[in-house]
Order: C-alpha cells, then sequence, then structure tokens
C-alpha cells in the first residue's frame, strides 16, 4: 500500500497520463480512500489545465513582426556584403 | 562540425576574466616561454590557485631543457593535439614551431599525417609511442617501452615523452572545458591520426605489470612530496614513486594536488575525488580507480558504493545535482567533440557557481593527467581492484538523446528538414518561414530564462541570427526546433551571467529527493477558467509562472505553456529525462500552490 509521500512522488508521471499501469493501479487504489491526495490530485489535474489553456505569454504579430523584419534585413545585408 | 561544437564559438571562453595584473607570476613565466599568456590560463582567473598549479606543472615538464629540446617536445606536442582533434592545441603548437624556425610545410605534415613529415626513424619511434599512449592508454605495455628503448631512446627521454604527453591531454582537456577562445587562427585539422594497432595489447598477462622504467628509491623521511603524501592519504602512491627519476616532477604534482585536490571552498573534497575516480574509470584505468575508491573510502565512501559510482554513477544513489556533475565530466572526458556551452547550462541550473564549474574542468584534465602517465610508467598497484574498467562508449551516453535515427538528411520526422534544406542551400525566404513557425517558442524560452519581455525580444533577434550563421553546421542531430531552443536557453543564460543576475539560478537552494509536501489543501472549483476574464486568466497564470525560480521556470513555459515534448525539452536543455521530470513537478506543484487561493471552490464568485 503506498502512502501520501508515495503518491506525491509519483503524481508526475500521473498527471501525464505516463505512469506504468501497475504504478497507475496502485495510485488509484491510494485516491480511493484518501482525500487529501484527491484534492492535490484534481487541483493539480485543472493547475495543468490552466496553464495549457490560458494562451499566456503569446507573441502577438505586431510585437514578432518588426522583429522578423530587423532579423531578415540584417542577414540579407549580411549576404549582400559578402 | 556538430551543434555542440559550435556553441564553443557562439561564446567566448565560458568563464569571466578577472585582472590578476601584469606581473602576475604564473603569466610572467608562460611569457618568458611562449611569448604571450595562451587564453586557457587567462581564463581560470577566478581562482588563481588552479593557475598556480598548472603553471608548477609547465614549469617542470613543459618548459626546462633536460633530455629533450623544446623543439623535441613540440614536435611532439603539435601532432598529439592534431590526434585529440584539438584546435586550440594545435594552432598554438603550430605557431611556436613556426617562431623555432620549423619549417611550415613539415608542420602541415606533422598535423596532418606525421608519416610523411621526414623524421628519423627513431624520432618517429618515439612520437609513435607518444601518439599511442595519448589516445590508446589502456593498451600501452611494457613492450611498447621496450621497443622506444630498442631505438636507442634513454629512459630520461622516455620518461620525458611520457610526461609530455600526459601533458598534452591535460591541455587537450582544458581548452576543451573552458571552451577558449584561441590564441591563434584555427584552420581545420585535415584527416585523423593513424596509429599501427597494438598487436595483443591488455591480454598479455605480466606485459601491464610495472613499473616499466627504473625508479630510484627516494627516502620517504627526506622527500618532502612523500611525507606530504603519508600525511594526508596514509600512503604514497606508487604512480610518484614511478617518477623518482624527477623528483621536480613528483614536487610540482604534489604542489598541484594540493592547490587542486585538497581544497573546499568550492567543490568539495568529496566531489573532486568522485571527478577523478569516474574519469578514471572511463579512461579505463583500473591503478587510478583502485587509488581513488581507496581515497574515497577514508573519506568515509564504502568500497561497494565506491565501485558502484565508478561503474554506472546514476545508478548508484548519489543526488541528482552531484549526478549532473559526473555527467558533465565524462563527457568532457570521453566526448571532447560533443562537449560545448549547453553543458554549462545543465550545471548552472543545478547551482553550481562558476568557480565550481571551473574546478570540475581542471580536476577533469588532472584526472587525464594522471590516467596517462599512470598508462606510460606502468605503475605498480597500489590496492587491488575486484573488476575490470569496461569500454567508455557504453557509459557515455548522458544527453537523454532520445532514439536518434540519424539519416544524415535531418533528424528523423522533424517537420523542418525541408525547409533547413532550403535555407543551407541559400534560400533566404526560407528562413523567414523558419522564424514564423519558431518565433513564439524562442520567445517563451527567452521570456522564462531572462523573465522580461523587452530583453526577450532583443535576445529573440541575437538567437535567429546565431542560428543563420551556424545553420550550415546543424547536422539535424535533433529536431530543428530543439537546437533553436537550445541555442535560445543558451543566449539567455549567456546575458543572464553578463549581468551577473546568475545567482538567481539557485535561488532556492539544494534540491531533495524527499519531494514536496503540499500546503494548500483545498478543493478547486469545477471550472476555474470560469472564475475569470480570459485576460485575468492570462494575466494571473503570466504573474505565477513568472515568480518561479528560474529552474522551475524555463520547464513549465516549455512543457505547459508551449507543450514541447519531455525528450525534447531536456535535450534543449541539456538536462536528463528525470532531472527535467522532477523540476517540471515542482514548478507545477508550487503553481498549484501559489493559484489555489484563486481558484478555491470557496472562492468562487470573487476570484481573480
Amino acid at each position: 500500500m503506498i502512502n501520501c509521500a508515495d503518491f506525491m512522488a509519483e503524481i508526475g508521471n500521473y498527471l501525464d497520463g505516463a505512469a506504468a499501469a501497475d504504478v497507475r493501479r496502485q495510485l488509484e487504489a491510494h485516491l480511493a480512500h484518501c482525500q487529501t491526495c484527491q484534492v492535490v490530485y484534481d487541483s493539480a489535474r485543472k493547475t495543468v489545465r490552466v496553464l495549457t489553456n490560458s494562451g499566456s505569454f503569446d507573441l502577438s504579430e505586431a510585437a514578432s513582426k518588426p522583429i522578423t523584419e530587423n532579423i531578415m534585413a540584417m542577414i540579407r545585408g549580411q549576404q549582400r556584403s559578402e | 562540425m556538430s551543434d555542440a561544437q559550435d556553441f564553443n564559438q557562439v561564446t567566448k571562453g565560458f568563464f569571466q576574466e578577472v585582472e590578476l595584473g601584469a606581473s602576475y607570476p604564473p603569466f610572467s613565466a608562460f611569457r618568458e616561454h611562449f611569448g604571450f599568456v595562451p587564453s586557457i590560463f587567462r581564463c581560470q582567473s577566478l581562482l588563481p590557485r588552479l593557475i598556480e598549479a598548472e603553471a608548477g606543472l609547465a614549469a617542470a615538464i613543459h618548459f626546462p631543457v633536460r633530455a629533450l629540446s623544446c623543439r623535441q617536445k613540440e614536435r611532439l606536442l603539435l601532432p598529439l593535439a592534431a590526434a585529440h582533434r584539438n584546435g586550440y592545441w594545435v594552432a598554438a603548437h603550430y605557431q611556436l614551431l613556426c617562431l623555432l624556425g620549423e619549417p611550415e610545410e613539415r608542420l602541415d605534415q606533422l598535423v596532418s599525417d606525421y608519416r610523411q613529415a621526414d623524421l628519423s626513424s627513431a624520432d618517429m619511434g618515439l612520437l609513435e609511442f607518444a601518439l599511442n599512449l595519448g589516445t590508446n592508454g589502456p593498451f600501452i605495455t611494457r613492450k611498447d617501452i621496450g621497443n622506444v628503448q630498442s631505438q636507442g631512446w634513454s629512459n630520461e627521454i622516455i620518461l620525458e615523452t611520457i610526461l609530455i604527453t600526459a601533458w598534452s591531454s591535460l591541455l587537450s582537456c582544458l581548452s576543451t572545458g573552458l571552451g577558449a577562445s584561441p590564441d591563434f587562427e584555427v584552420a581545420p585539422i585535415p584527416g585523423t591520426a593513424q596509429l599501427n594497432p597494438q598487436p595483443g595489447g591488455v591480454d598479455q598477462a605480466g606485459e601491464r605489470i610495472g613499473p616499466y622504467l627504473d625508479a630510484p628509491d627516494l627516502q620517504t623521511s627526506q622527500f618532502g612530496p612523500f611525507e606530504f603524501f603519508r600525511e594526508h592519504l596514509g600512503f604514497i602512491p606508487n604512480l610518484l614513486r614511478a617518477q623518482s627519476a624527477r623528483p621536480d616532477v613528483i614536487e610540482a604534482e604534489t604542489e598541484a594536488f594540493r592547490l587542486v585536490m585538497l581544497t573546499d571552498d568550492h567543490l568539495s573534497r568529496l566531489q573532486k575525488e568522485l571527478i577523478l575516480l569516474v574519469v578514471s574509470a572511463a579512461n579505463r584505468n583500473a591503478c587510478c580507480v583502485a587509488v581513488h575508491s581507496e581515497i574515497l573510502r577514508t573519506l568515509g565512501v564504502l568500497p561497494d558504493v565506491a565501485d558502484k559510482i565508478a561503474q554506472e554513477h546514476r545508478s548508484a544513489g548519489l543526488d541528482e545535482a552531484d549526478e549532473a556533475l559526473l555527467d558533465f565530466v565524462l563527457k568532457l572526458a570521453s566526448e571532447p567533440s560533443e562537449f560545448g556551452a549547453r553543458d554549462f547550462a545543465s550545471l548552472r541550473i543545478y547551482g553550481f557557481t562558476d568557480e565550481q564549474v571551473l574546478e570540475s574542468v581542471v580536476v577533469t584534465s588532472f584526472a587525464n593527467f594522471l590516467n596517462t602517465l599512470e598508462f606510460g610508467l606502468g605503475a605498480k598497484a597500489d590496492f587491488v581492484l575486484r573488476w575490470e574498467p569496461s569500454p567508455i562508449s557504453e557509459k557515455v551516453s548522458n544527453l537523454p538523446v532520445p532514439d536518434v535515427r540519424h539519416t544524415g538528411q535531418g533528424y528523423a520526422g522533424d517537420p523542418d528538414n525541408e525547409t533547413v534544406v532550403r535555407v543551407q542551400n541559400g534560400d533566404l525566404d526560407a528562413f523567414e518561414a523558419l522564424i514564423n513557425r519558431h518565433s513564439r517558442r524562442v520567445y517563451r524560452t527567452l521570456l522564462a530564462t531572462l523573465g522580461n519581455q523587452e530583453e526577450a525580444r532583443d535576445a529573440m533577434q541575437d538567437t535567429f541570427l546565431k542560428a543563420f550563421q551556424h545553420l550550415g553546421d546543424f547536422q539535424g542531430r535533433s529536431r530543428f526546433s530543439t537546437w533553436l531552443v537550445s541555442i535560445a536557453s543558451n543566449t539567455g543564460l549567456q546575458l543572464l551571467r553578463e549581468r551577473k543576475r546568475v545567482q538567481s539560478l539557485d535561488d532556492d537552494g539544494v534540491e531533495t529527493d524527499e519531494g514536496f509536501r503540499p500546503r494548500q489543501i483545498r478543493a478547486w472549483s469545477d471550472n476555474p477558467e470560469q472564475l475569470c476574464s480570459k485576460a485575468e486568466l492570462r494575466a494571473l497564470v503570466e504573474e505565477h509562472v513568472m515568480k518561479l525560480p528560474i529552474k522551475y521556470r524555463v520547464v513549465v513555459m516549455l512543457r505547459d505553456i508551449e507543450q514541447v515534448s519531455i525528450e525534447e525539452a531536456a535535450v534543449a536543455l541539456g538536462l536528463g529525462i528525470q532531472a527535467l521530470k522532477s523540476r517540471h513537478l515542482r514548478g507545477r506543484l508550487m503553481l498549484r500552490e501559489a493559484l489555489t487561493p484563486h481558484f478555491a471552490a470557496a472562492a468562487a464568485g470573487g476570484a481573480a
């Protein structure tokens, strides 16, 4: 039987759906009767969802365009001077 | 050229230089002998005691004219550097031989194929011995020494040749590990040094039992270095006794040992011994492995554990930072051509300071020196080793390269392959397409590293320009996007270093394996996303991700925000899969703590 510390040690792969089948069974058996780990797992899963769906740290086209143009101008300039 | 190598050229030396003054004695000594101070010594100025250790060895081995002349030594050192494929030292020894009046044609031959270089057969024999020792150390036997002796070379000359070869191993490793910018123009090294395979090899029982050269007895009580070792280690290594014809060299080695190894101010004594142990094992030097296992035993490491570390340090239960340190030194010692700035980034992420990384490079170089010396001298075993070090190739795959099917046409399945080839063939518009495809990923990597939007945008430009400059060398060992992210990450880290903000890399101290104890145990609302507006949600996530310590931030950014695969993130950041996963989890759990007050079910209605 695994305890809460074991659960926390394995939760990473479980969150990614990458835990091995036997590990997953043990984690789920623990979850079934441990309310604390249920809360932690559920909120961790939602944390990942929020991170993934938040659209954070986007680079707008308005911001990237001048940078791209600058890079290309420098590269073309280099090419010509060679 | 591999993409790891070209980072050496993007960055100029991995360490900052501190002014030591024109009259700093080691520099004066180098200037007097070489006419200049090689940059590999200048770039160790963070820890002058290391330069002093090396200057002492140079003054005993490289500078004095005893059995071999300056020119003879340089004529060994140049082809040795070429055999190590070490551009830095080929350029330097070439220049020094030019100054000694050696015709360039002969120098070119010494670099490309020493057999064309019009050497006498005795000179050729000595050089071949040195090359064999420098590149095939474990296969040197008493017979090789006998061959050189039969060509008329004296024991004094053979001993100096062994010392010079060991010194060359140290110098090559230093220049690779320090990323020193060459003092002279580096030309490509044509071909590979072709060596005669050694008949027989290690299987011939008895042939590996030395010492091969006569070594007069030195009275322990009257010889300081022996006294010193007996006091500090409890024994006098036979490797030192085997050099007793040159007490001056033993003195310099002892002083170097004291300055490099017996200090605890940056890397611990234990960490340094671990480096000597694993590098000796990778070099397959059983004698040195036994000596360092014994020293580790006196430092509290059980022999079984030391054996395990030497055989496979990743399964020996070391902490993650020490595992990364040993990965780093093994790569430096065993795969120098693949070594580059990326490997440094990984150590910095583990919180190692510049001084510690510098020390690890010097200790690795020192291990190569001692191993080569022992192979050449055949020192009598000090202790019995119960196992045989295995070939290195099996244990240096420290980079978690995920099943790379190398086609020579780019990384299998990389959607950018075709576009990259078009750019390589001169199509600039294709490069613009690559920028458009990957600008967000590059930006996010830089933002996570630098923590500032404006700086991230500026660094984007540098990243793509570097990528363009080096695209000709990109060989498809990874996906193009992985390569690009690693350039971005290194560019960001380099900027942090220049601005001395690197302390933020280890701001949360030691990472333990105990895991992370959750503090917030409040259930979240079923739909946290609906507790606030899209813009508020984005701002909230951005705020808290940026508050994470950098090493977690970068991983969360790549994995959860940019959704890069585990393998790709690990390769790009130069991390092991396990290290990457544990940082990722830590970062996610820290965010869970930080976001709980906003998303807890009880807070519904009043979030953000």
